[in-house]
């Protein structure tokens, strides 16, 4: 395979943003991958990439947090959602458009997939974040919410991910996904 | 009477009350609104006050394939770019923005995407993406070309915006934002609601109302001014109303409906509250989300009852979807002008639509025509797919 990932270092811009934004990284992941060929399918989300790509690169990021995984039903502290992307679901918009156009119905899986928070409510369930789920345009957009919600005491940490479907036939689907968290000053070792 | 911050300890145990908003106090100085009731803040004030819900049958598009035929809509072809690049610029004008004022001024702007977006070729939609359409409007504004926002976190995206730009201007990152949201009703999620089965097959939205059928979509378009009352007052600019407090949160529950208890909306509520520096009390109105389907409406009546206890039953409550409809991505700034408008003409708008008491919703609901009030504050609120809450509470000035 040699088409390159839509959103070309997804992750590297996802760490600048959040050191911009004076955020500690916990965990971190990507997709692809080196071993990835196919996003893995996610129940109840058809004919499209998007939300099982922002479920799997999401649950990477969480099994992947330094000191041990995100446990589901954890309950120190409330993480909020974070969901970045340029264009959304794009596959299931021009989809919905194309049976629209014809005259034909929609079929009814299709209404809550196009919305993005939707996938983001599968994660909360799933790994019990109930802090605050937003999604926005911009990786620096995102990580900027993120660090506002932090520090406006809506969220202890965050779980931000950046998923962006290809649109060019030479492109791959890509995601990034941190748990950014702001240290105290004496967590920093008085830093 | 229940105390608020018993919900907090209950359920949100490592946040910390104390860091919870910033010292400055953010203001609204200018706002503009398009509605089914027409373009203004005028004909919005009084279509709601009206009691007469704005629903018709659509003329937009063609809706013969579709389960229901009704929404709430504009005449005509109303172009969205067009309506939302006027009311930000009807806005900034009600504030009295200067030029060089305009050009230091960010705008977070709450929409589902450029309409053309899903019908161009693929390699153009990049162009017609969220971002793009922001930047348009900021554009042709004048307003700041760093630190735009596209907030497309669905029936939240207005209201998250709006506390987001509170947050800022209060913690004295932002000394003022515009916020804008659009949604305009179209075919894609006119047949996506419908085949979800979410909309009203019976015409009406009758939110915590014995026999609701469910949603209508509306047209709303809304933007609003918001900086420090600092700035305001050093530029002798009217304030319109007090942003006091913000509350967000999540269900953790399912991808689309609310936790039945509403725990995550009472979370928002009490944050709310807590940054407003208010009892439950104090609050002299409620614009509900009040969506008007089987799921969401005893939702959020517990959600009120725990986080209000027994201020719930007193407080005055209307839902306003069921006058101008469910604008999706623009609801939150939408209500938000309308409960902005309302307190500030004293007189609360009815929750139409309502057949009798449900059991499972009992709230004391504007009913029959509109109520004169003398309310300080109002709290205006929002629930989303993915769980996501919001709570916004103004306050006169």
């Amino acid at each position: 395979m040699t088409a390159a990932p839509v959103t070309s270092g997804g992750l590297t811009a996802l760490q600048a943003a959040a050191a911009a934004a004076g955020l500690t990284v916990l965990s971190s992941a990507s997709w692809p991958e080196e071993e990835d060929s196919e996003v893995t399918p996610l129940a109840g989300f058809i004919d499209s990439n998007f939300s099982p790509l922002v479920a799997e690169v999401a649950g990477r990021a969480l099994r992947n947090r330094a000191g041990g995984p995100v446990q589901p039903q954890a309950t120190a502290g409330l993480t909020a959602i974070v969901l970045v992307t340029a264009l959304g679901d794009i596959t299931s918009a021009t989809r919905v458009a194309a049976v629209v156009d014809a005259g034909t119905r929609v079929p009814p899986l299709q209404f809550f997939q196009c919305v993005p928070n939707a996938v983001a409510g599968y994660l909360a369930a799933r790994w019990h974040l109930a802090g605050p789920v937003a999604c926005v345009s911009g990786t620096s957009a995102g990580l900027d919410v993120a660090a506002l919600l932090i520090d406006d005491g809506d969220a202890d940490d965050v779980l931000v991910v950046r998923a962006d479907l290809a649109v060019n036939a030479g492109q791959r689907d890509s995601g990034a996904a941190i748990l950014v968290t702001r240290l105290k000053p004496s967590a920093e070792g008085g830093s | 009477m229940t105390d608020a911050p018993a919900v907090i300890a209950a359920s949100a145990p490592a946040t910390g009350l104390a860091a919870r908003r910033g010292p400055g106090l953010a203001v609204v100085t200018g706002v503009a609104a398009v509605s089914a009731y027409g373009p203004g803040t005028g004909a919005l004030l009084s279509g709601v006050l009206s009691g007469q819900p704005a629903f018709a049958p659509v003329q937009r598009f063609d809706v013969t394939q579709r389960r229901v035929r009704v929404a709430a809509a504009m005449p005509g072809l109303p172009d969205l770019l067009s309506e939302v690049t006027g009311a930000v610029r009807d806005a900034c004008d009600d504030a009295g923005l200067s030029p060089s004022q305009r050009a230091r001024t960010p705008l977070f702007l709450a929409i589902h995407g450029d309409p053309a977006m899903a019908r161009a070729g693929r390699p153009d939609q990049p162009a017609h993406g969220p971002e793009a359409f922001t930047a348009a409007v900021a554009g042709s504004i004048g307003l700041a070309e760093q630190h735009i926002r596209c907030y497309m976190s669905a029936c939240v995206s207005a209201s998250s915006a709006i506390a987001d730009a509170a947050a800022l201007i209060a913690r004295g990152q932002a000394e003022r934002v515009v916020v804008a949201g659009g949604y305009l009703v179209e075919p894609d999620q006119f047949a996506l609601f419908d085949a979800g089965r979410v909309l009203a097959d019976d015409g009406q939205v009758r939110p915590f109302s014995a026999g609701r059928r469910g949603i209508l979509l509306g047209d709303g378009v809304g933007a609003v001014v918001i900086e420090s009352r600092q700035v305001a007052r050093m530029r002798r600019a009217p304030v319109l109303i007090r942003l006091a407090g913000w509350g967000r949160s999540g269900d953790a529950y399912h991808p689309c409906l609310p936790h039945p208890e509403g725990l995550g909306l009472a979370r928002a509520v009490v944050a709310a509250l807590h940054r407003a520096g208010l009892a439950a009390g104090s609050l002299g109105y409620i614009n509900a989300h009040g969506s008007g389907t089987s799921h969401s409406d005893p939702a959020e009546t517990n959600a009120l009852r725990l986080s209000l206890g027994d201020a719930a039953a007193e407080i005055p409550v209307s839902s306003t979807k069921s006058l101008h409809g469910q604008a999706l991505e623009a609801s939150g700034i939408l209500e938000l002008i309308v409960t902005l408008l309302a307190i500030r003409k004293g007189m609360l708008p009815v929750n139409a639509g309502f057949l009798g008491a449900d059991e499972g919703c009992r709230l004391s609901l504007v009913l029959g025509e509109a109520l004169a009030t003398t309310a300080q504050f109002a709290m205006s609120l929002n629930s989303a797919f993915g769980g996501a809450n919001t709570a916004l509470v103004i306050g006169l000035p």
